[in-house]
């Protein structure tokens, strides 16, 4: 299957050392994994174990300390907008409405207005926050401040999007809520997406692939590949066998 | 909404007895004990206000008039502290190198009350516009430097990646991000700032002017004439009041995205 | 590998630290260069960094010209803003506490108080100067007055910041009213006290200086103004540094203290 995919991410011997005036850190070691062009990866491992940190490296906002990441054949080097990331905390622009949150991307590459504001639009009305587009952030409840979060991600167009526990801190019914929201907005608009989370259901809810990282320093234990029919059925007994064997695994990992 | 108009109507009602009581106190006091010797009735003062309104205090000048001069003086000097004070206060929470160099210069400026640079401006200056430009400056620059710096010291470094991450280069991330995060800091250093140049106004017009709403209350002093000190007074109150006013309203209009609620 | 990081990030570290102290040199060298050596500005208006320092330890017992020594100027501000300081804040703390807690003290006190608050200290040295004539008195008036306003308004919107909740809980345990107003309203307060102490001492400070310039015998603003009469801008340059060593030490003092009373850190 996967010769016939173009592969969007190669993370090659990864190694991520943190220097500081207490002493170093060794956070992630020799991770080696792929992803495949339009797929759902996610990555899933226990407690504070630098999956976030393996983010930051795919998006260029850290560099790795030893092997490479390449993403679509080029080496990752810096930030760049053909990776978009959806943080734990919303990182909005407070000071911009949610349009102006949305068309950021775009107004930064200098996509003529008229066109961009189309762009943000469909995103925005892709997130359901369609009449929230002159709302500040500070007025919108968390999930809808993550929605934001989202389509300013997609309204970019990157190739790959990276979420980092984006419904961390949200409460339980209005995760399951984003993750039907997640769920159709990725069948709708495909992309490549990187996922983190520490939650099993939510993993396997979502994911095409699961990928089960071992704690300090991170490195890949197992792989899943999850083709349950999609939406899934949080009570299905297969889904609940994955969920039984995934726990166990991870147990094994700590 | 009901009751919201009730209660503006309840409060009202109890600060128009509190003014009426304190100028009945006032009136009273004057009238009839050894105070009187000292101060004139509230009636006088503002009888005084209503007629320096259109007859000179002085040579020439007439109450507002002193007052436009003084607030001329304000609007230059704070105008410099403010593009001077912005741009250095964001300068050293940005650049490390530009904090090195000036951060011990500026501290060792800080900490010097803003009156107490009026001899050395008179000496230096003489005792024209430039001194009380220099004064005014002062008083407001060092307010705006401090907290435009404390702003753009705690610029979400996070926020800089999301900007970054979206397609940014370095130019517009500090326009779309560090810029509007510090707008606050500036705000609150700027309200500081003008109260403090008011204030220093005052005391630069009351060292060395012929001029001024500072000069009148001294020429008050210097004649003996209470009533006089106090319509400068009042007009100095209004005014300072005015200005708070108007600095909230651009901050209210300018910082509406950190206003919560409806 | 992880030393040579650790070094390279206290190597920065110490490479600003130079640049800083470098920074103050050049200062004060092109300070010297261009009054002592090359004499671009005439020494009544900008005496050489040597001559200042001179004058600063010289004035340490020299009474000339303005008839007393740096301590004793000091020791003369000192006392006129500690009287009018200590009363301030003994007066304006709890009132503001009071208005904040009791809503009868509330509407009585405070239309006075919101006519009193935008007049600035300085505008009243006149008054005072008429009133009391050029004693202690005018000025430890003045600096009640300037202390007392940031006092009672910072006391005040503590109080008043209180949060509901802490007050239903302490409601919940049975706590009486007085009990609620010690043990919640006042320790979730003290942080906006201390910053309203914070600003009385600036805003007196500033009163002081400003009454010392117009009406004064002593102190360190008679000081500077006595510099500026006879020319001596040595003298306010040793005035004007020791005001802001004095702030410097009053801050430190004052964190130190803040420190110790408010524990549990700041309130957001």
């Amino acid at each position: 299957m996967s010769e016939t995919r173009k592969t969007v991410i190669e993370c090659k011997h990864v190694s991520k050392t943190f220097y500081s005036m207490a002493g170093d850190n060794l956070v992630v070691s020799d991770l080696n994994f792929n992803v495949y062009e339009n797929e759902f990866v996610v990555l899933f491992g226990p407690g504070q174990c630098g999956k976030s940190t393996i983010l930051n490296l795919i998006s260029g906002l850290e560099s790795p300390t030893g092997g490479e990441i390449v993403v679509s054949g080029e080496k990752v080097s810096g930030p760049s907008p053909k990776r978009g990331m959806v943080y734990q905390t919303t990182n909005l622009f407070m000071w911009y409405t949610v349009m102006q949150n949305v068309e950021f991307g775009p107004k930064m590459q200098g996509v003529p207005k008229k066109i961009r504001r189309e762009r943000a639009q469909k995103y925005i009305d892709l997130v359901g926050l369609n009449g929230f587009e002159n709302q500040f952030p500070v007025k919108l409840s968390g999930g809808m401040q993550q929605r934001v979060g989202i389509a300013r991600a997609y309204a970019n167009e990157p190739e790959l999007i990276c979420m980092d526990e984006p419904f961390g801190h949200l409460d339980a019914q209005t995760r399951y809520l984003m993750e039907e929201e997640v769920e159709r907005i990725s069948n709708t608009a495909r992309r490549t997406v990187v996922f983190v989370t520490n939650n099993a259901e939510e993993a396997i809810y979502l994911a095409d692939r699961i990928i089960l990282l071992h704690n300090c320093p991170t490195s890949v234990h197992k792989e899943y590949t999850v083709d349950l029919p999609r939406p899934r059925d949080y009570t299905s007994p297969e889904f609940l066998a994955l969920r039984e064997q995934i726990t166990a695994d991870m147990d094994n990992t700590l | 909404m009901k009751i919201k108009l009730k209660e503006m109507g309840n409060s009202l009602f109890f600060s128009l007895i509190g003014i009426a009581a304190i100028l009945i106190l006032w009136t009273l006091g004057v009238k009839f004990t050894s105070v009187g010797l000292l101060l004139p009735t509230p009636l006088e003062v503002l009888q005084r206000m209503a007629y320096t309104f259109s007859n000179a205090i002085g040579r020439e000048l007439t109450l507002p008039m002193h007052l436009a001069v003084s607030l001329r003086r304000v609007v230059i000097g704070f105008s410099l502290a403010s593009v001077c004070g912005v741009v250095l206060g964001i300068a050293m929470g940005r650049f490390r190198m530009v904090e090195a160099v000036c951060k011990p210069l500026f501290e060792l400026v800080r900490p010097i009350p803003s009156v107490a640079w009026i001899p050395l401006a008179i000496v230096w200056f003489g005792i024209g516009e430039t001194a009380k430009t220099f004064i005014i400056f002062m008083a407001g620059f060092v307010n705006i430097v401090v907290n435009t710096y404390a702003g753009a010291k705690q610029v979400d470094e996070n926020m800089l990646g999301v900007a970054y991450m979206l397609g940014a280069n370095e130019i517009q991330a500090f326009f779309h991000v560090v810029i509007p995060s510090c707008v606050p800091y500036i705000f609150a250093g700027m309200q500081v700032g003008l109260s403090t140049c008011w204030m220093a106004v005052l005391a630069a017009e009351m060292v060395s002017s012929t001029e001024g709403i500072g000069w009148t209350i001294t020429a008050g002093q210097e004649n003996g004439d209470m009533t006089q000190i106090f319509v400068g007074i009042i007009a100095i109150a209004v005014v300072g009041l005015l200005l708070a006013v108007l600095m909230r309203w651009a901050e209210r209009v300018l910082c509406r995205w950190r206003v919560r609620g409806k | 590998m992880n030393t040579e990081k650790l070094n390279t990030a206290k190597k920065q570290k110490r490479k600003y630290q130079v640049i800083s102290l470098l920074s103050v040199c050049v200062f004060l060298l092109v300070w010297y260069l261009a009054t002592a050596v090359f004499e671009l500005v005439p020494a009544y208006s900008l005496p050489s960094p040597v001559k200042v320092l001179e004058t600063f330890i010289t004035k340490f017992h020299s009474k000339a010209p303005d008839g007393a020594t740096l301590p004793k100027h000091f020791i003369s501000s000192l006392q006129v803003a500690m009287s009018g300081y200590v009363l301030g804040a003994v007066i304006g703390v709890p009132l503001g506490i009071a208005m904040g807690w009791f809503k009868v003290v509330d509407k009585i006190i405070r239309p006075v108080f919101d006519l009193l608050k935008p007049i600035p200290p300085i505008a009243l040295i006149p008054v005072m100067i008429v009133v009391f004539g050029i004693s202690l008195q005018a000025k430890a008036v003045l600096i009640f007055f300037s202390t007392v306003i940031p006092c009672i308004l910072n006391s005040y919107s503590g109080i008043r910041q209180t949060k509901q909740i802490h007050l239903w809980v302490s409601q919940t345990f049975g706590a009486s009213n007085m009990q609620m107003l010690f043990t919640v309203a006042i320790p979730s307060a003290l942080p906006m006290i201390f910053a309203g102490l914070r600003v009385a001492m600036g805003s007196s400070w500033m009163a002081l200086v400003a009454a010392e310039l117009l009406a004064s015998t002593s102190g360190l603003g008679y000081l500077i103004s006595i510099g500026r009469s006879l020319l001596r801008s040595d003298l306010i340059l040793v005035g004007i540094f020791s005001l802001g060593m004095i702030n410097i030490v009053i801050t430190a003092i004052f964190n130190v203290v803040e420190k110790r009373f408010v524990r549990g850190g700041k309130a957001e």
